[in-house]
């Protein structure tokens, strides 16, 4: 039996686990606001009855499922619903096709070197005016209003190999000893470079040597708009790149939360690939706050704070709860002197990912977001942190207040600039 | 990372209390649940235990069970932690403004989504007037209307009028219109709920109940348990008011909004006491050392997650809740710390062959045997781990929905078992 087969029992098993208490429907925050959408148990494991490979898709309204996972948390069987979804969707756009826009925003790590570089001032500014976004919205149906990120004028990886070269080789030896992966995946490398700073320094203050292994894109654009070939050839190729550092037992340490939870599970599950190198590239990957907590499980937290006296509006975002793992971020930033998170508590931001920039579901996403908007502004505060770029940037745009990842928080208690 | 002093597993009314009492006690506490359950499969409402043979005196049938069967859960629960645990849960529902009322020496019986009547101890207040010994009987001038909408699935009006007929009750059923709302598709209980939070929505459905009870002189309207999530002590004021009739609720098929409160309630008032929950987490694998549990795992991606505690609670329920599992060998398992469950020998002995045996089915008594102190027990009757206890639905000996007990027992062995150091 191949990998694949094993996977989709998996999937078709958990079907058989739902006992129709609609629970997943109580939680699904796009159920809740759109009516286009009848919930995660209609699409889910109801509809999958209906869906054969030899047979056309009886539902499309499956695609307006933003893949947020709420309802798998929520159901109490375990079916894999988020998973059903997605494979759902796939089937649609191998009948019909993926519109190209789709095929666009899916493409993060290509837009991100065309927009990268020295002329992203300019591409930044264009991106920001009515007309263009107005005809962007007319070509492509990207929504008018849709946060779209700022490029950077240069990337991550161009400011550390700077820094590599740079970097007196003394201070190279002394951390020599303990060795991690960074995997900065593309909002870093081609928008926020900042975030990949203060990831860096964080290790660093724990003593770690980090390595920037050769990379992709991990893929889930490419899984939540349904172009799984694309998709499983990024996936394979990342796991060919980290191979050589898993086998000798270096982790790898993402602060994409969504692209650390698509290495561990995401691609696996969905995409059917299975086997001992991907299994084995799933089982060393870590988000980084989960891999500074074991650390600190461990006593080897390197806990030389300065105080940081204030008190922060925290999201943690879909995809870090679909880890599984609680909320690390607020474990270790409570050793933070002076430092205190408040968890939103609210159900999803409203972007999932590319979701929310689609013209169709632009408002969706927004009244998903609602409740989160009106906590983090209700807050007073003028920074909210979140681990998730695209529910960054998509919380700034609904309540017009500053967001970081928190490490960035972490970097400067550790009092890095 | 959190060394907790008290993990509890299972987000039911048993976990979520357990969880409340020890945070407020200052202890550091996390509650791992697979996902939600019985909050929203059940009424909402506080079944302590059907008291048919004490006049429907539940706390003076808790007295004679504790005579007659010394083993039952409630024997070493006592009633004073049964007390003490709803006075906490009422005085927090009061607090949230969403009163429940209701007697602990008085059962009431209600109607449910069929127009059976079912007994049950504590009630939301929005339920109160459909207390059966209120309701007209026939022959009198006044009735019960019960409404609903062709929109809400499993709800009919004319069935339920139609048996509390049958039991000697003056009762009529009637589609409403739904108020405009700009959704066309598809209307779940909690869809329902939401809109009826909105003034202008409940406004309409209150019009057309005025001008029903102006046509048919009601004195009381039954409608579905959709009337509000957030605010429904006030959408029933309101269509009170409107309808000039007496309004309450009746519980729908799942999901339950009135148990969806309860659970709003209850996560709200964890999490205030400094109690954190993490939905979502099966918990797989127990590990332990010389009689102590030592911590649990769950499942996460790519790898399982460790939780260490001094104290664990396990309230993750019987059969239905999912606490105890029928294994294809013909074994009941629990499924979270894999403890002995005490269950009929053969599985041919699960089940009486009457459905409606009046003794029940001896499979829904299994469970984890306790001690006094509420430990679990292995099968020669040593303490299984001497920091574990089992509380809720988990436990052997009592077949909870059929004695009409599920949340008093939750309760009770709840409080009980978090006084025992
Ligand atoms: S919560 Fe799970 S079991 Fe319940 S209806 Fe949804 S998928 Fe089915
Ligand atoms: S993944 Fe999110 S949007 Fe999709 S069905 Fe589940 S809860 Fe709803």
């Amino acid at each position: 039996m191949g990998a694949g087969d094993f996977i989709e029992r998996s999937l078709t098993q958990s079907l058989d686990h739902c006992i129709k208490c609609n629970i997943c429907t109580t939680v699904c925050p796009v159920a809740a606001v759109a009516d286009l959408f009848p919930g995660p148990k209609y699409v889910g494991p109801q509809a999958q009855r209906f869906r054969r490979a030899d047979q056309p898709v009886p539902d499309v309204s499956v695609d307006y499922c933003s893949g947020c996972r709420a309802c798998n948390m929520a159901c109490p069987t375990g079916v894999h619903i988020a998973e059903l979804n997605a494979r759902a969707r796939a089937q649609i756009v191998a009948e019909q096709g993926l519109p190209l826009r789709n095929r666009l925003i899916a493409r993060s790590e290509l837009i991100g070197r065309l927009g990268n570089g020295p002329h992203a001032p300019i591409a930044n500014w264009a991106l920001r005016q009515p007309l263009m976004r107005r005809t962007v919205e007319y070509a492509l149906g990207i929504a008018r209003e849709a946060p779209l990120p700022a490029f950077s004028a240069s990337t991550f990886r161009a400011w550390f190999r700077r820094r590599e070269r740079q970097m007196q080789p003394a201070r190279r030896a002394t951390q020599s000893r303990r060795q991690v992966v960074y995997f900065h995946g593309c909002a870093t490398n081609y928008y926020e470079p900042h975030v990949g700073k203060a990831a860096v320094a964080a290790l660093e203050r724990n003593g770690f040597e980090v390595i920037l292994a050769k990379q992709n894109c991990c893929g889930l654009p490419l899984i939540s708009n349904g172009d799984f070939a694309t998709a499983r050839r990024y996936h394979e190729a990342n796991v060919r790149k980290l191979l050589p550092y898993v086998r000798q037992g270096i982790p790898i340490v993402g602060t994409s939360t969504s692209c650390t939870l698509t290495l561990k599970e995401e691609a696996p599950a969905i995409l059917g690939l299975d086997g001992p190198d991907v299994r084995l590239v799933s089982a060393h990957v870590y988000d980084i706050f989960e891999f500074l907590c074991e650390l600190a499980d461990r006593g080897e937290l390197n806990t030389d704070f300065r105080p940081v006296e204030c008190m922060l509006p925290y999201h943690p975002p879909c995809q870090l709860r679909a880890h599984r793992i609680g909320l690390p971020a607020v474990d270790v930033l409570a050793l933070v002197p002076g430092l205190r998170l408040v968890e939103s508590h609210a159900d999803c931001c409203g972007i999932a990912g590319t979701y929310g920039l689609k013209r169709e579901k632009y408002q969706i996403g927004m009244d998903v977001g609602a409740q989160l908007f009106a906590f983090i502004r209700d807050s007073g505060s003028d920074l909210a942190l979140c681990d998730s770029e695209t529910c960054r940037w998509q919380i700034t745009h609904g309540s017009d207040v500053a967001t970081q990842h928190p490490i960035e928080i972490l970097a400067e208690a550790y009092g890095e600039e | 990372m959190t060394a907790y002093d008290t993990i509890v597993i299972g987000a039911g009314l048993a976990g979520l209390i357990a969880a409340l009492r020890h945070a407020e006690q200052g202890q550091r506490v996390l509650l791992l649940a697979k996902g939600y359950g019985t909050t929203h499969w059940t009424a909402g409402c506080i079944d302590v235990l059907d008291a048919p043979e004490t006049g429907d005196d539940p706390s003076a049938a808790i007295e004679a069970l504790t005579v007659c069967h010394p083993t039952h859960p409630y024997a070493s629960a006592g009633l004073a932690n049964l007390v003490a645990a709803l006075d906490r849960l009422r005085a927090l529902c009061e607090a949230a403004n969403y009163p429940l009322v209701g007697d602990l020496r008085r059962n009431v019986r209600l109607p449910t989504a069929v127009g059976a009547l079912r007994p049950t101890c504590l009630l939301p207040a929005v339920m109160a007037a459909g207390d059966a010994r209120q309701l007209p009987r026939a022959g009198s001038v006044h009735g019960t209307l019960v409404a609903g909408f062709r929109e809400l699935r499993d709800f009919f009006p004319p069935l339920l009028a139609a048996n509390l007929a049958v039991q000697g009750y003056a009762a009529q059923g009637a589609y409403l219109e739904l108020p405009p709302t700009g959704r066309k598709r598809d209307f779940t209980s909690l869809t329902l709920a939401r809109l009826f939070d909105q003034p202008e929505f409940r406004a309409h459905v209150g019009r057309q109940l005025r001008r029903l009870v102006k046509q048919n002189g009601y004195s009381h309207i039954a409608l579905p348990a959709v009337l509000g999530l957030e605010h429904a002590p006030e959408v029933v004021r309101d269509l009170q008011a409107a309808a000039g009739a007496l309004v309450f609720e009746v519980p729908t098929l799942p999901p339950s909004v009135p148990g969806i409160r309860l659970l709003r309630v209850l996560e709200r008032a964890v999490i205030q006491a400094g109690g954190r929950l993490q939905i979502g987490a099966f918990v797989t694998q127990a590990k332990g050392r010389d009689g102590r549990l030592e911590s649990v795992s769950t499942a996460a991606a790519a790898r399982q997650q460790r939780h260490h505690a001094e104290r664990f609670v396990l309230a993750t329920g019987g059969i239905a809740g999912g606490g105890l599992r029928a294994e294809p060998s013909g074994e009941l398992r629990e499924t979270a710390l894999g403890l002995p469950v005490r269950a009929p020998e053969h599985r041919a002995a699960w089940f009486s062959p009457r459905v409606f045996d009046g003794a029940g089915h001896p499979a829904f008594r299994a469970g984890v045997a306790v001690d006094r102190r509420f430990r679990p027990l292995d099968l020669a009757d040593g303490v299984a781990y001497t920091n574990v206890v089992v509380i809720g639905a988990a436990l052997a000996g009592v077949d909870p929905v059929r004695e009409a007990c599920l949340e008093g027992l939750a309760l009770a062995t709840a409080w009980a078992a978090s006084d025992i150091g």
